[in-house]
């Protein structure tokens, strides 16, 4: 009971917060390179975050490590949820199997693509590898960890993107969803299985996102986005240790000499870490 | 396992609210729903410290949700029935609100990063996002299911 009350506070902002969120509901601001689509679940993002700042004082560590471990645990209800949309679509699913076989090399591929590169021509060193190779969730940390070292410049990569994705990595995805799918060029059923990306939070983001571009395919789009995202969750980690990070280790002796730049001066400062 | 139990309910009750305020569900007509939900949490849970095959609890859970709602169990349309009184928006606003408070543990740490990582973050989310969505477009245009 003592520790009830002691996370009583930890809840009941959370409570605030969500009816404060749902009363503003939904709006679209337009940017010119297209429509940014608002929603809840972004500003409950928000004013947690504006809440949790340590300038503010007003939540210690200790609560702030609570609300993480809180989240964890409800993830697990999120899940559900998302499953139980997919199970009465299964036929609908497995009559897209193969493209959403076929997508998920886009989901592991897109990573390296354009990140390896780019991560080269900004003067990354080893730390590309990690950061590059996949999206850099939990599961991601713990391959890096186990076959280079949680210290090593792989490992610093990844942990860096971690902490961008926790950071920033739902509103971003968000706000790219809501912009590319804005453009019209794709099906909402390929933007949906694109929003399977990442953590559930990102994937949620996303996919709040599209729902609000497309409100008439929302059930779909929750459908299709939540089917990636446990396949990537099912095969990903395989796919991770036995595909993408030695391809990426490949890829970075074979770019590195044409890419990378040639000072020895940037080592400790690119990751900061 | 009470730990979980008694957020669950607390996250439950919060969704509730936010499915009434948010999308005009009644609290009295979601709450079944809710029920389920964390039911099949728990059962899930439960099921993934017996099942000996090592996979994360939460491989489980969905396994258990997909299977009571899919066309094969019977009695998958009550279940569905139920849960479809929550929105699925309604109850990611709690869970984003949880994140957003524990967003100042890390802060001190991202402020440390460099901007390199923090480009090839952004690279690399919407690398991600968009080689799927062109891949995902150009097959289901392949197989003609679009």
């Amino acid at each position: 009971m003592n520790n009830i009350l002691k996370n009583a506070k930890i809840h009941f902002l959370v409570l605030i917060i969500v009816i404060i969120s749902e009363i503003i509901g939904t709006k679209t601001l337009n940017v010119g390179i297209g429509v940014i689509a608002l929603f809840p679940m972004l500003y409950a993002m928000v004013l947690g975050g504006i809440i949790s700042l340590p300038s503010i004082k007003f939540l210690n560590t200790k609560e702030m490590n609570k609300a993480a471990h809180f989240l964890g645990i409800c993830f697990m209800l999120f899940v559900i949820k998302v499953a139980t949309a997919i199970g009465p679509s299964l036929p609908k699913i497995f009559d897209v199997g193969i493209p959403l076989l076929i997508q998920e090399a886009g989901h592991v591929l897109g990573t390296i693509i354009i990140g390896l590169p780019v991560a080269l021509l900004i003067g990354m060193k080893r730390e590309a590898i990690g950061a590059t190779y996949s999206i850099d969730r939990e599961p991601n940390l713990a391959i890096i960890a186990e076959k280079y070292g949680a210290d090593s410049p792989e490992g610093r990569g990844a942990l860096g993107v971690y902490i961008c994705g926790t950071v920033f990595g739902a509103i971003y995805v968000a706000f790219l969803a809501s912009i590319i799918g804005g453009w019209g060029i794709f099906h909402p059923i390929s933007l949906a299985m694109a929003a399977g990306v990442g953590s559930n939070s990102m994937m949620a983001a996303a996919t709040g996102a599209l729902s609000v571009i497309y409100p008439d395919l929302k059930d779909d789009l929750i459908v299709y986005a939540g089917a990636a995202n446990l396949m990537a969750g099912a095969i990903g980690i395989y796919v991770c240790i036995f595909f993408s990070l030695p391809f990426t280790a490949r890829m970075y002796t074979w770019l590195e000499p044409l890419l990378g730049r040639k000072k020895a001066a940037v080592k400790k400062e690119e990751t900061g870490l | 396992m009470k730990d979980k139990i008694i957020v669950f309910s607390v996250v439950g009750l919060i969704t509730l609210v936010g499915n009434w305020v948010g999308y005009g569900v009644s609290p009295i007509k979601a709450f079944p729903g809710m029920v389920v939900i964390a039911l099949i949490a728990i059962i899930g849970y439960l099921l993934s410290k017996i099942i000996p095959i090592k996979l994360p609890a939460v491989f489980w859970v969905a396994l258990l949700a997909i299977l009571i709602s899919s066309p094969i169990f019977p009695g998958h349309a009550f279940f569905t029935k139920l849960t479809d009184e929550v929105n699925i928006l309604a109850l990611a606003t709690p869970i984003l609100a949880y994140a957003g408070l524990s967003f100042g543990k890390d802060i001190g740490v991202f402020k440390k990063l460099s901007w390199r990582i923090v480009v090839v973050s952004l690279v690399v989310f919407t690398g991600t996002f968009l080689f799927a969505a062109i891949l995902s477009e150009f097959s289901l245009r392949l197989f003609g299911k679009i």
